[in-house]
C-alpha cells in the first residue's frame, strides 16, 4: 500500500515538473493530464485503504468493501479535466495556426505584458 | 427559502441552455436570470436565519447562504447586469449571451457551496465559461492568454482535489469545517487552489494580464466578481477555522501592499486596474468578518472603471494625460475613484471605514498605507483632463454605468452609523496624503516594475514555492 501509495505522488510530481520543464505547449498539456492521472490514482488508492471489494453491497455478503465515496467523486473531476483537456487542445490547434512551433518561449516573445 | 434557492441556482444555466433554442430571445432571457438574481440576493439579505442545505444525505452537496453571501450575490448579479445592459446593442452571438449566463450561474454556486467538491466543480465551470468569453474575440493574443488563464488554474485545482480527499480522510465528510481535524498538508494544498484562482498575493501574478487583454465588458466580469468566486470562501473558511484566520489575514496584508505597490509603477490603464483589484482582494481578506460589504463596493466600482475604460481614445495613461479624455466619461470615472478611495458619500467610504475597525492591531499600519497608494493610483484617473467630445456615451454603457454607480449610492445606507466626524476626518487625511503622493511623486515616475513573475513557467514555479510557505505556515500556527 505504501509503495502504491509512493508511486502515485511520484506520478504527480513527474506530471507537475513536466509542465515546468516541457518548453512545448502540447507538451504541458499532456503533463497536466499526467498530473490529473496521479490525483485520480490516488482517489482511489484512498478508496481501496479499508478494502478493495466493489462496494456493490449484497445481502449475508460481509467482505471488506472499498470506500464508494472518493471513488464517486472522482469520477465528477474525471470528466471536468477530460473536458478541460479537449478545449486547451481546440485553443493550441488555433493558436498553431500563428505559431507553428507552439514553443512558449515564442509565444510569450510575442505576448509580453 | 430553500425552494427558492434551488431554483435561483438552476435557473441560469436552464436559461443559458434555453437561449440556444430560441436564439430570438437571448437578451430578455438573460436579463431576466440575472434579475432573478438581483432579487434572490436582496431578499436573503431581509432573512435573519441563515439558508442551510444538505443535498443527498451525509456525503452530498452542502449549501450554506447567509447575509456574507448576499453582498457577493448582489455584487454578481449587478455586475452582470450592467455588462448585459452594455453589449446590449452590440453585435454579440446568443452564444456570448449563454456563457455570459453559464459564468453568472457557476458563481453562485461556488458563492453558495460550503463543501470542497461542490466547489471544485462550480470553480472548473468558472474557469470554463472565463475562458471561453476570453477568447471569444478569437485573435492569437486572446487564445493564449485565455489558455494561459485555464492551464494555471487547472493545475492549481489538481493540487486542490490532492487536499480535498486528505479532509475526507480525517474527517469522513467534505465539508469546510473539516479542515480543523485536517492535517497542515491538506490546508496548504485547498488554500493554493483557492489562493490561485483569487488571484492573491504572488500567487496571483497571472491575473493582470488576463484581466488587461480581455474585452472591456469581459474584463468587468473577471475583475468584478469572477476572482470573488475564490475570495468568499477563502472567507468562509476563514470564519470557521480559527487556524487559519490568521494566515488569511497576513495573506491579504500582503496582496493589499502587493497590488498597491505594481500599480503605482503602471502606465497601462487597464493593467493599473487589474493590479488594484489583486490589492483590492487583500482589503477583503485582511478583515474576513466584513468583506462581504466590501467585496460589494469593489465589484461595483471596478465594473464601472473597466467599462468605462474600454471607450478611453488610448489605454496609455501619460498620453491620456496630454490629451485629456472626453467629459462624459470623466464624470463617471471620477466618480468610481472617489468610492474606490474611500471618499464619503459613497459606498466605498462605509466599506473602508467597517474594515479598518475589524482590522488586527499588526494589520494597521500596512492597511492605511495600501489605502493611501490606493489614493495614489486612482488620483493618476481622477486628474486626467476632461475635453469636450463630439461623440456621446454609447446608450448601453450609460445603463451599464448608471446601474452601477447608482448602486454604489444606494449601498450608503449598508452601513450609515459610519457617518461620524472621526470617520469622516480621516479618510480625508488619507486622500490628501495619497494626492500629495502623487502630485509629488508617482506623476513624474516613469520606471517600471520587472514582468518577468508573469511567464507561465514562473507563475507554475512559483505554486511550488507556494505549497512549500503555505506548508510552513499552516505548520507552525
Amino acid at each position: 500500500m505504501v509503495i502504491l501509495e509512493a508511486g502515485v505522488f511520484a506520478t504527480i510530481l513527474v506530471g507537475f515538473l513536466g509542465t515546468l520543464f516541457k518548453g512545448n505547449l502540447i507538451m504541458k498539456i499532456m503533463a497536466m493530464d499526467v498530473m490529473s492521472t496521479g490525483v485520480i490514482a490516488y482517489y482511489v488508492v484512498v478508496a481501496a485503504k479499508g478494502g478493495v471489494f466493489t462496494p456493490i453491497w449484497l445481502p449475508g455478503r460481509a467482505v471488506a468493501y472499498a470506500d464508494p465515496v472518493p471513488q464517486a467523486v472522482i469520477l465528477t473531476a474525471i470528466v471536468i479535466g477530460l473536458s478541460i483537456q479537449a478545449l486547451m487542445l481546440v485553443g493550441v490547434m488555433k493558436l498553431s495556426r500563428y505559431y507553428p512551433t507552439l514553443a512558449v518561449r515564442d509565444i510569450e516573445l510575442k505576448n509580453s505584458p | 427559502m430553500n425552494q427558492l434557492t434551488l431554483i435561483w441556482i438552476a435557473l441560469p444555466f436552464l436559461l443559458g441552455f434555453i437561449i440556444y433554442l430560441l436564439p430570438r430571445l437571448t437578451r430578455p432571457l438573460t436579463l431576466l436570470a440575472v434579475f432573478f438574481s438581483l432579487g434572490y440576493g436582496l431578499a436573503l439579505g431581509t432573512v435573519t436565519t441563515p439558508v442551510s442545505l444538505r443535498l443527498l444525505d451525509h456525503f452530498g452537496v452542502s449549501l450554506f447562504l447567509d447575509g456574507l453571501t448576499s453582498f457577493f450575490i448582489v455584487t454578481n448579479a449587478l455586475v452582470t447586469m450592467a455588462v448585459v445592459l452594455t453589449v446590449w446593442e452590440s453585435e454579440q452571438t446568443p452564444f456570448f449571451f449563454a456563457q455570459l449566463l453559464i459564468l453568472h450561474g457557476s458563481v453562485n454556486v461556488a458563492l453558495a457551496s460550503t463543501d470542497w467538491i461542490s466547489l471544485y466543480v462550480a470553480l472548473e465551470v468558472v474557469g470554463i465559461a472565463a475562458f471561453l468569453l476570453i477568447a471569444y474575440p478569437g485573435t492569437e493574443r486572446v487564445i493564449w492568454v485565455g489558455l494561459r488563464y485555464l492551464l494555471v488554474s487547472n493545475i492549481a485545482m489538481l493540487f486542490y482535489l490532492v487536499g480535498a480527499v486528505l479532509v475526507y480522510e480525517s474527517h469522513h465528510g467534505f465539508d469546510f469545517v473539516g479542515l480543523r481535524v485536517a492535517p497542515p498538508e491538506a490546508v496548504a494544498l485547498l488554500l493554493l487552489g483557492l489562493l490561485v484562482k483569487g488571484g492573491i498575493f504572488v500567487l496571483g501574478f497571472w491575473l493582470p494580464m488576463t484581466h488587461a487583454s480581455a474585452a472591456a465588458p469581459v474584463s468587468a466580469l473577471l475583475s468584478g466578481v469572477v476572482v470573488k468566486a475564490a475570495v468568499l470562501p477563502l472567507v468562509r473558511v476563514a470564519l470557521l477555522v480559527p487556524a487559519v484566520e490568521p494566515i488569511i489575514r497576513l495573506l491579504g496584508v500582503g496582496t493589499a501592499l502587493l497590488g498597491v505597490g505594481y500599480a503605482l509603477f503602471e502606465r497601462d490603464v487597464k493593467r493599473m486596474l487589474a493590479w488594484s483589484t489583486t490589492s483590492q482582494m487583500g482589503f477583503i481578506l485582511a478583515a474576513p468578518e466584513v468583506g462581504g460589504f466590501y467585496a460589494l463596493t469593489h465589484g461595483l466600482v471596478k465594473a464601472a472603471l473597466f467599462l468605462g475604460a474600454g471607450q478611453l481614445p488610448s489605454r496609455d495613461l501619460t498620453e491620456l494625460q496630454q490629451r485629456g479624455i472626453p467629459r462624459y466619461l470623466g464624470i463617471p470615472l471620477g466618480l468610481a475613484s472617489f468610492s474606490i478611495s474611500g471618499f464619503p458619500l459613497l459606498a466605498g467610504f462605509g466599506a473602508k471605514v467597517l474594515t479598518m475597525q475589524n482590522l488586527r492591531p499588526w494589520q494597521e499600519w500596512a492597511m492605511t498605507g495600501a489605502a493611501v497608494g490606493t489614493a495614489t493610483i486612482y488620483a493618476g484617473v481622477f486628474f486626467l483632463p476632461w475635453t469636450q467630445a463630439e461623440t456621446r456615451l454609447p446608450r448601453g454603457l450609460g445603463w451599464g454605468l448608471g446601474l452601477l454607480l447608482g448602486g454604489l449610492w444606494v449601498a450608503n445606507g449598508v452601513y450609515y452609523e459610519a457617518f461620524t466626524v472621526a470617520n469622516v476626518i480621516k479618510p480625508l487625511v488619507i486622500i490628501g496624503v495619497g494626492w500629495g503622493l502623487y502630485w509629488g511623486i508617482v506623476r513624474r515616475l516613469r520606471e517600471h516594475l520587472p514582468a518577468f513573475g508573469e511567464q507561465l513557467e514562473h507563475l507554475l514555479g512559483m505554486m511550488s514555492v507556494g505549497l512549500v510557505v503555505l506548508f510552513g505556515l499552516a505548520w507552525g500556527w
